[in-house]
């Protein structure tokens, strides 16, 4: 069984990549951005302690895409990183 | 608001078309079963029949009875009463349609007061061309033409109602911009295919209790084919899949130098099926959004022209008639997009029994829906096998080509990205054909009263409702489809990428692999049992 320790919803804003739950929201242009954002932002919160690993489950938003287009294909990605402290 | 239908495997049941077109189907299917109770509550489903101006005596096509409920034929229970009810039962139709749809509508809250004018405009509209399309001119053929009283007839069968239903939404969505948009929220041809297909499970279930009616021995011919279909098709598409994909990526990076990840949304859209394919590998390679959206804009109307040309091409160039189920699986490899590739079919179908009928001179009557089945059949596959591809792809672009050390891809995408509607298709065609081998003992004698009771439930489904949606479906596909976006700037080597790997390798790959597997299936002759 996964252990999220967050959940947050990732969308593209047309230029970044956005992510966000009631507590912070980070952008950056690319994915690799967001990860690098998402993993200071838990270490220096000391959301993950130092040794310790936890993972963050992104769900995609599904308004960033179309509404015509949602009826041929209504998923994007999800996807979990893990955050080593 | 963010929209997360995904976030858990069933939190999309009631806010995703997919589910919605199971629900629609499988519904309306077990209302039609209620006749095993005694109660027909789908006998006036409308359809439509050839008609003609002036009726010659003792012919057929009085304008007045160009529509009727279906019950007037097939009902056990309710016959008078839906005899009765002649053009009333558009009307009839239009209310059970319209609450059924904007249930769904409210569930995905779409803006309802839009989808709700949309869809009576989409709606009618439809109606006045499957009318039209009925003339006698256009739907009757040498055959039948005289007891119309005409001399020439276009042989379009129920073809011409389609062929304009998708001229009256091209129209509209072309020249007449701003009504497109209104009525976009309405105009859902994933939808409405969606439904129709699911409908095509009831027929191809139907098929063998159809033909069990005329004979034992062809009731189990239409079993034996309909499971020839699901096997070849399976086969078929896994060996069309291994060979388009590659190539159109090459084609993409070495002939047009596209970026990686263009390529390969690009490769999904145009050679597996379309914009699910597209948005499903946008999302596994993590692209951004506005690839899917671009490819997506592209596949819709490249699908139309496909739509357009290939059922007149496969009926009078090659196959032909001599191998109508190697035509319709070729299309389901080509056609992309479920809506196009469904109403091709469709089209190819009502071509193709026309012209049998018409060259053997009325010796060689195929039943209806079977080289429809042919083409969606293909098609059920590619769209079940999306997931896995996007999968694998997501794994080897998270692990291998973009590495993101920590990244996990997680196997629930499998499950966001499978086409639920299949579960509708299937679960329909499997139930009907238990009730086949189970208490109708595989068209016995003995359960042939039991049969025809299932027969008045499944008739409605499988003709008039599978029909309207399928007219449902050109129109919409016709006032969503735009041409001059393959004009725009933006899109530049996508088009020739497309038009190379279209018609230079799909289409004809596409007709050999059909060739190989499906190359001698025999579509059962009915002459002998129908006027």
């Amino acid at each position: 069984m996964m252990n999220i320790m967050m959940d947050m919803v990732i969308r593209h804003d047309g230029k970044n990549w956005v992510v966000e739950n009631d507590k912070l929201t980070l952008s950056a242009p690319t994915i690799d951005g967001i990860d690098e954002k998402v993993r200071t932002f838990m270490r220096q919160n000391e959301l993950v302690k130092k040794g310790d690993k936890s993972k963050v489950r992104m769900l995609f938003d599904n308004s960033t895409i179309p509404q015509w287009i949602r009826q041929y294909g209504q998923h994007y990605f999800n996807r979990v990183i893990e955050v080593e402290g | 608001m963010a929209d997360l239908t995904n976030r858990r495997w069933y939190t999309g049941m009631l806010t995703q078309e997919d589910w919605w077109a199971v629900w629609l189907g499988v519904g309306f299917f077990f209302l039609g079963l209620l006749n095993l109770a005694g109660i027909d509550i789908v006998g006036f489903l409308t359809y439509p029949t050839k008609w003609v101006f002036n009726v010659p005596e003792g012919g057929k096509g009085a304008i007045g009875h160009a529509f009727y409920a279906i019950g007037k034929k097939t009902s056990m229970v309710s016959k008078e009463f839906y005899k009765g009810m002649g053009w009333w039962s558009i009307i009839w139709t239009y209310v059970a349609f319209t609450i059924a749809t904007c249930t769904g509508a409210a569930f995905m809250r779409w803006n309802l007061k839009r989808f709700f004018i949309g869809w009576t405009i989409i709606y009618f509209m439809t109606i006045a061309t499957w009318f039209i399309g009925h003339h006698g001119f256009i739907a009757a053929n040498k055959i039948n033409m005289h007891k119309y009283g005409l001399n020439f007839a276009l042989s379009l069968g129920g073809g011409g109602s389609f062929i304009l239903a998708l001229i009256v939404g091209l129209i509209i969505g072309n020249f007449f911009k701003p009504f497109a948009i209104y009525l976009s929220e309405a105009a859902k041809p994933e939808w409405y295919i969606k439904t129709a297909i699911v409908t095509l499970g009831v027929k191809l279930g139907y098929l063998p209790i159809k033909l069990a009616g005329f004979s034992h021995k062809l009731g189990k011919e239409a079993a034996g084919l309909t499971f020839d279909l699901f096997i070849a098709g399976a086969a078929a598409t896994i060996v069309a899949y291994m060979i388009f994909w590659p190539i159109t990526y090459l084609i993409a990076r070495k002939m047009f130098n596209l970026p990686r990840k263009t390529a390969a949304v690009l490769g999904s859209g145009i050679s597996i099926c379309g914009v699910s394919a597209a948005v499903a590998t946008g999302g596994a390679v993590r692209a951004k959004p506005v690839v899917s959206i671009m490819v997506s804009a592209l596949v819709v109307v490249w699908a139309v022209i496909e739509l357009v040309v290939l059922p007149g091409f496969f009926t009078h160039v090659w196959p032909k008639t001599a191998d109508p189920i190697v035509a319709g699986a070729a299309m389901g490899m080509s056609v992309k997009t479920d809506g196009a590739d469904a109403a091709a079919g469709e089209l190819l179908d009502e071509f193709m029994r026309n012209k049998i009928a018409v060259e053997s001179n009325g010796t060689v009557i195929w039943p209806e829906g079977i080289i429809t089945a042919s083409a969606v059949m293909t098609k059920v596959w590619i769209d079940m096998f999306i997931g896995i591809w996007a999968f694998v792809l997501a794994m080897v672009w998270v692990y291998r080509i973009d590495r993101r050390p920590g990244e996990t891809v997680l196997a629930s995408e499998i499950w966001h990205r499978f086409p639920k509607f299949v579960l509708g298709y299937f679960f329909c065609w499997f139930f009907l054909l238990a009730i086949y081998f189970g208490p109708g003992q595989g068209g016995s004698a003995d359960a042939m009263p039991y049969l025809k009771t299932v027969k008045a439930g499944a008739v409605p489904i499988e003709g008039p409702m599978r029909k309207l949606f399928f007219m449902l479906t050109f129109m919409s596909l016709g006032i969503i489809t735009d041409f001059k976006k393959l004009k725009e700037a933006q899109f530049g080597k996508m088009v020739w990428v497309y038009f190379v790997a279209l018609f230079i390798f799909i289409i004809p790959i596409a007709m050999i692999v059909a060739y190989l597997f499906h190359h001698g299936m025999q579509i059962p002759n009915i002459a002998g049992y129908v006027q």
